[in-house]
């Protein structure tokens, strides 16, 4: 109980509230984490899709997940070879 | 009517699944209900030594997927405990010799012949909870306030809901002085991380070693304040859904009150 007084004085933190703000930030990073194949399906979706459009260098492209401190974002980066006329 | 399949499950081992399992059973039996308690942990049973039923296996539940036996064969009654029952998992066979399509058969047949089924899934998130979760109506997620364990549970309870089931959480092994001293999570805590409704909360008691040492019921030990508390899990599980969930507490003492007082936590 003593410990309780000392530790509201000194403003220390008890040690769940560490942990409960741990499992916090580990629970929204574990929810971001894109397996392989879910990543290799959705290019495959990407491809799909843009080469209605354009021809692009399937090579060169890269799809990939960027993680900043607090936010997380899709990459897909191509060349474009030449843009598909579609006939009016 | 149809008996109801529930699975209780939580991802990481050793929280207390086999314990919840068979004390959560036997006290539905308690309530007048016929039960069924299936291990699913095939390759590593326990819940037939823990339920003090291991000298009485015949057959098990890879042979009631496979058509090997009946239903009647497998389960093995308690004579301690009315209309409870026990089909115990196969400890030579590896966790792949159950197909998902086995499984749902034999649950549709359990589900005509008991009220209800607890299974008790495998630790880890591989076939072996599959199957277990597989033809479950309801499912309960099992932790203790630890952070591997609500991490874990976390990934389970992401999984249960992929299956259209919605779990709800049993905290067990809480220990209120060390809740109250600030050194473990409470089950608001759990709660909150989670964002799950609770079905019970279990204090950490020495009776559950006592008891599974012995191969008797938890539940039948009236001393047994997680005994206890698992009676009262099943009785909001068996229509009793009110049922008030009593927070763990020791007794208060004089500078504890006071601390409360001033809020000091």
């Amino acid at each position: 109980m003593l410990k309780d007084l000392i530790r509201k004085f000194t403003g220390q933190k008890n040690t769940k509230d560490t942990a409960k703000k741990r499992l916090q930030f580990s629970l929204i990073y574990d929810k971001l984490e894109v397996n392989d194949t879910t990543l290799t399906d959705l290019q495959e979706d990407i491809v799909a899709v843009i080469s209605k459009y354009f021809e692009i260098d399937k090579d060169a492209l890269e799809l990939k997940v960027k993680r900043d401190d607090d936010t997380s974002a899709l990459v897909f980066n191509t060349p474009i070879l030449h843009v598909k006329r579609k006939p009016a | 009517m149809e008996g109801k399949i529930i699975v209780i499950t939580s991802g990481k081992g050793g929280v207390g699944k086999t314990t919840a399992t068979s004390s959560i059973g036997a006290a539905l039996a308690l309530e007048g209900k016929r039960v069924a308690i299936v291990d699913m942990d095939i390759g590593l049973r326990n819940l037939d030594v823990v339920m003090g039923l291991e000298n009485r296996i015949v057959f098990n539940i890879v042979d009631v997927v496979n058509e090997r036996c009946k239903i009647s064969q497998a389960a093995i009654r308690d004579r301690r405990i009315e209309n409870l029952f026990l089909i115990p998992a196969s400890q030579s066979d590896n966790k792949d010799v159950l197909t998902t399509a086995g499984v749902e058969r034999t649950c549709k047949q359990l589900r005509k012949e008991f009220d209800y089924i607890i299974m008790d899934s495998p630790a880890g998130i591989e076939k072996g909870f599959e199957n277990s979760i597989v033809g479950a109506n309801e499912a309960i997620v099992v932790c203790t306030p630890d952070v591997s364990a609500v991490r874990d549970a976390d990934r389970v309870i992401g999984l249960l809901y992929s299956r259209s089931l919605t779990p709800k959480l049993v905290v067990n092994r809480i220990e209120p002085q060390r809740v109250e001293r600030g050194e473990m999570l409470s089950h608001e805590d759990v709660m909150e991380v989670l964002s799950i409704d609770l079905m019970g909360l279990v204090p950490m008691d020495e009776q559950v070693l006592i008891s599974s040492n012995t191969g008797k019921p938890l539940v039948l030990q009236n001393d047994s304040k997680a005994g206890q508390a698992f009676k009262r899990i099943a009785r909001r599980l068996n229509g009793e859904a009110d049922l008030p969930i009593e927070v763990p507490a020791h007794k208060t003492s004089v500078w504890s009150k006071i601390s409360q007082t001033f809020k000091l936590k």
